[in-house]
C-alpha cells in the first residue's frame, strides 16, 4: 500500500483499501449465498429422493442466475392497503442488517501480496467487533417486524409478530452463549480471538480447549439459537406455510422478495462465520504457517460445514409448535447458556489462582 | 481528517430524525425516526472514540427498547392522530418567550461568558471509551453505583410484574392474588367454572367482555364526537 499512500496520503489510502475490501467482500458473499441456495435445493433433492434443479448449465450450475433474472422480470406488486414507505423500507433494512456484519470476520492470517504489501485478511478490525455483530443483528428484527405490519394482511402480521418475538427471545441465549468465549479470550476483537486458538493441531480451538475452559455447552447453545435466529427449520415458524402462507413476506414479490430471501441466506452465512470464528478456530488449520493463503480455504471449509448442517437439518426435522418454541428458548436454552457463563467463570477463577 | 464530514453527516441525520419524530402524526413513523436518532448518535459516539458506548446504544436502545415500542404500536394498531384545533392560547407566546430565553442563555454561555475564554484541550489519544477500560472502571472504582443501579432496575422489574399479575381472571392470577372468592362467571348455567376448564371459561369470559365492552364503548364514542 506504500505507493498508494505516497500518491494520495495515508488516510485516503486506508479508506480506499477498506472500500475495495468491503465491495469485494460483498460480491464474494453474495456469490457464495447464491450457490448456497443452489446447494440447498440439490441436497434437499437428494435427501428427499429426487434430483433437484439440474437443467441450467452443467449440473444446474447456472441456476442462481436464472433465478435472479426471473426475480428481476417478475411483476412488482404493491398492495393498495399497505403503508407504502415502510413497505419499501422493510426489505432494505433486512438486507442491510444482514450484510453489514460480514466486514468484521477475519478469513485469513497476515499475508503479503505483490504491489499491496503486508496486511491482515480482515476487512475491518476494531475493539468491539463482537458487540458490533450483535448490535447489527438486533436491528435486523425491524426488517421482518415492519414488513409484517406494513403489508396490512393478517398472515403477514402474524408472521411478522412471530418472527420478531422469536428473534428477541433467542437473541438473549445467543448473546449469553458467546460470553464464555469472551471470558476465556479476554477481548472482543475477532482477529485476536482467532489468533489465540492457534497451534496444537486444532486442540486449542475454543470448543475443546482444555488448557482454558472447553466451550462445548456454549457451542451447542449458540448453534441452536443461531438456527432460531435465522428462522430456519426446525424454528421456521414465521414462514410456516401450512398456517401463514409465507409469513411476513407474503405480500412481497419480485426483487423485494428476493431481498428478503437473500437476507435469510446471508444471515445463515454470517452466523456460520461467527460459529467458525469463535468456536472452531477461524482460519487456523494445518500448514497455515507455511502458506498463509491456505487460511482462506480452511475458513471456507469450516463455514460450509455449518451451511451443510443447516440444509441437512431442513431435510430431516419437522417444525416446532409456537409454544414449544418459546418454552424451549426461555425455560431451557437461556438457563443452560447462563449455566455455561457461571461454569466458565468458575473454571477460569480457579485456573488463574 | 474524516471526522468533521462524518460529524456533519450524522449530526444532520440525528437532527432530521428528531424533527421528524416530533412532526410525524403516525406513531410508527415516529418510532422509526427515533431509531434513526439512536443510530446516528451511535455513529457520533464512534467518531468520538467511544466504540463500546456506541455498540451498547444500538443494542439496548435500537435493538431492545424500540423493538418493544414498535411491537406495542403494531399490536394496538394505533391509527394516525387526528389533527385537532390548537387549544394552547396564551401558552404559545410563553413558549416562544422561554425558547428565546434559552437560546439567549446558551449564546451568552458560549460567546460572552467565562466558558468562551477557556482554551479547548489539544486532541489526544484516549482509551476511556474502549471496552477494557470501561469494564475495569465499572467493576473497581464505580462498583457501588453500578450495583445500586442494578438493584433499582430490578425493583422496577419486580414492581411491573407485581402490577401485571393483579388480575381478576382466574386463569392468569397468581395463587395469592385472586380475590377471596373466585368470581362466578355466569355462562347461562349455574355451574361454577373452575380454573383449568379452558373452553367453558373462555366462552363465559367472552360473553362478559362483550357486555362490558358495549357498556364501556358508548360514552367514549359520545366524547369523541363532542371533542371534534
Amino acid at each position: 500500500m506504500d505507493w498508494l499512500s505516497n500518491l494520495i496520503g495515508a488516510d485516503w489510502a486506508r479508506a480506499v483499501g477498506q472500500l475495495v475490501g468491503i465491495n469485494v467482500g460483498f460480491v464474494v458473499v453474495l456469490m457464495i449465498v447464491a450457490y448456497t441456495v443452489l446447494a440447498e435445493r440439490r441436497v434437499l433433492g437428494f435427501i428427499q429422493g429426487r434430483l433437484g434443479p439440474n437443467r441450467v448449465g452443467p449440473g444446474g450450475l447456472f441456476q442462481p442466475f436464472a433465478d435472479l433474472l426471473k426475480f428481476i422480470f417478475k411483476e412488482e406488486i404493491t398492495p393498495s392497503a399497505s403503508t407504502r414507505f415502510i413497505y419499501f423500507l422493510a426489505p432494505i433494512i433486512a438486507i442491510t442488517a444482514a450484510l453489514m456484519p460480514i466486514i468484521v470476520y477475519p478469513f485469513g492470517p497476515e499475508v503479503s501480496l505483490p504491489f499491496i504489501g503486508k496486511f491482515h485478511l480482515v476487512i475491518a478490525r476494531f475493539d468491539i467487533a463482537l458487540l458490533y455483530v450483535l448490535g447489527i443483528t438486533s436491528v435486523g428484527v425491524y426488517g421482518v417486524a415492519l414488513a409484517g405490519w406494513s403489508s396490512n394482511s393478517k398472515y403477514s402480521l402474524m408472521g411478522g409478530l412471530r418472527a420478531a418475538s422469536q428473534l428477541i427471545s433467542y437473541e438473549l441465549s445467543l448473546g449469553l452463549s458467546l460470553v464464555g468465549v469472551v471470558l476465556i479470550s479476554g477481548t472482543l476483537d475477532l482477529y485476536s480471538i482467532v489468533e489465540q486458538q492457534g497451534g496444537w493441531f486444532g486442540l486449542r480451538w475454543n470448543i475443546w480447549d482444555v488448557t482454558r475452559a472447553p466451550q462445548v455447552i456454549g457451542f451447542i447453545t449458540y448453534l441452536i439459537s443461531a438456527i432460531a435466529e435465522t428462522n430456519r427449520v426446525p424454528f421456521d415458524l414465521p414462514e410456516a406455510e401450512t398456517e401463514l402462507v409465507a409469513g411476513f413476506h407474503t405480500e412481497y414479490s419480485a426483487l423485494k422478495f428476493a431481498l428478503f430471501f437473500m437476507a435469510e441466506y446471508v444471515n445463515m452465512f454470517t452466523v456460520s462465520m461467527l460459529a467458525t470464528t469463535l468456536f472452531l478456530g477461524g482460519w487456523q488449520g494445518p500448514f497455515v504457517d507455511v502458506f498463509p493463503l491456505l487460511g482462506i480455504v480452511w475458513f471456507l471449509l469450516k463455514v460450509s460445514f455449518f451451511l451443510f448442517l443447516y440444509i441437512w437439518l431442513r431435510g430431516t426435522l419437522p417444525r416446532f409448535r409456537f409454544d414449544q418454541l418459546m418454552n424451549f428458548g426461555w425455560k431451557f436454552l437461556l438457563p443452560v447458556a447462563l449455566f455455561n457463563v457461571v461454569l466458565t467463570a468458575t473454571i477460569l477463577f480457579f485456573r488463574w489462582r | 481528517m474524516f471526522t468533521i464530514p462524518l460529524f456533519v453527516l450524522f449530526g444532520a441525520m440525528a437532527i432530521g430524525c428528531a424533527v421528524a419524530l416530533v412532526a410525524q402524526r403516525n406513531p410508527l413513523y415516529s418510532a422509526i425516526s427515533l431509531i434513526g436518532v439512536f443510530v446516528s448518535l451511535a455513529c457520533i459516539y464512534l467518531t468520538l472514540q467511544a466504540p463500546f458506548i456506541a455498540a451498547i446504544q444500538v443494542i439496548v436502545y435500537a435493538g431492545a427498547i424500540m423493538v418493544l415500542v414498535v411491537f406495542v404500536i403494531m399490536l394496538l394498531n394505533v391509527e394516525e392522530e387526528v389533527r385537532r384545533p390548537v387549544r394552547l392560547h396564551y401558552l404559545i407566546p410563553v413558549g416562544v418567550l422561554l425558547a428565546a430565553v434559552l437560546i439567549g442563555e446558551a449564546a451568552f454561555m458560549l460567546k460572552l461568558g467565562s466558558a468562551a475564554r477557556i482554551e479547548p484541550l489539544p486532541p489526544q489519544a484516549s482509551d476511556v471509551g474502549l471496552t477494557a477500560s470501561i469494564g475495569t472502571g465499572m467493576f473497581t472504582k464505580y462498583l457501588l453505583p453500578f450495583e445500586v443501579t442494578s438493584v433499582l432496575i430490578l425493583m422496577a422489574l419486580v414492581g411491573a410484574i407485581t402490577l401485571a399479575r393483579q388480575t381478576r381472571s382466574p386463569l392468569l392470577a397468581a395463587p395469592g392474588n385472586v380475590a377471596e372468592e373466585p368470581p362466578v362467571l355466569d355462562a347461562g348455567s349455574d355451574v361454577l367454572i373452575q380454573p383449568g376448564e379452558t373452553a367453558a371459561t373462555g366462552r363465559a369470559f367472552a360473553q362478559q367482555q362483550i357486555e362490558q365492552g358495549e357498556a364501556a364503548a358508548a360514552p367514549v364514542t359520545e366524547g369523541r364526537e363532542g371533542g371534534v
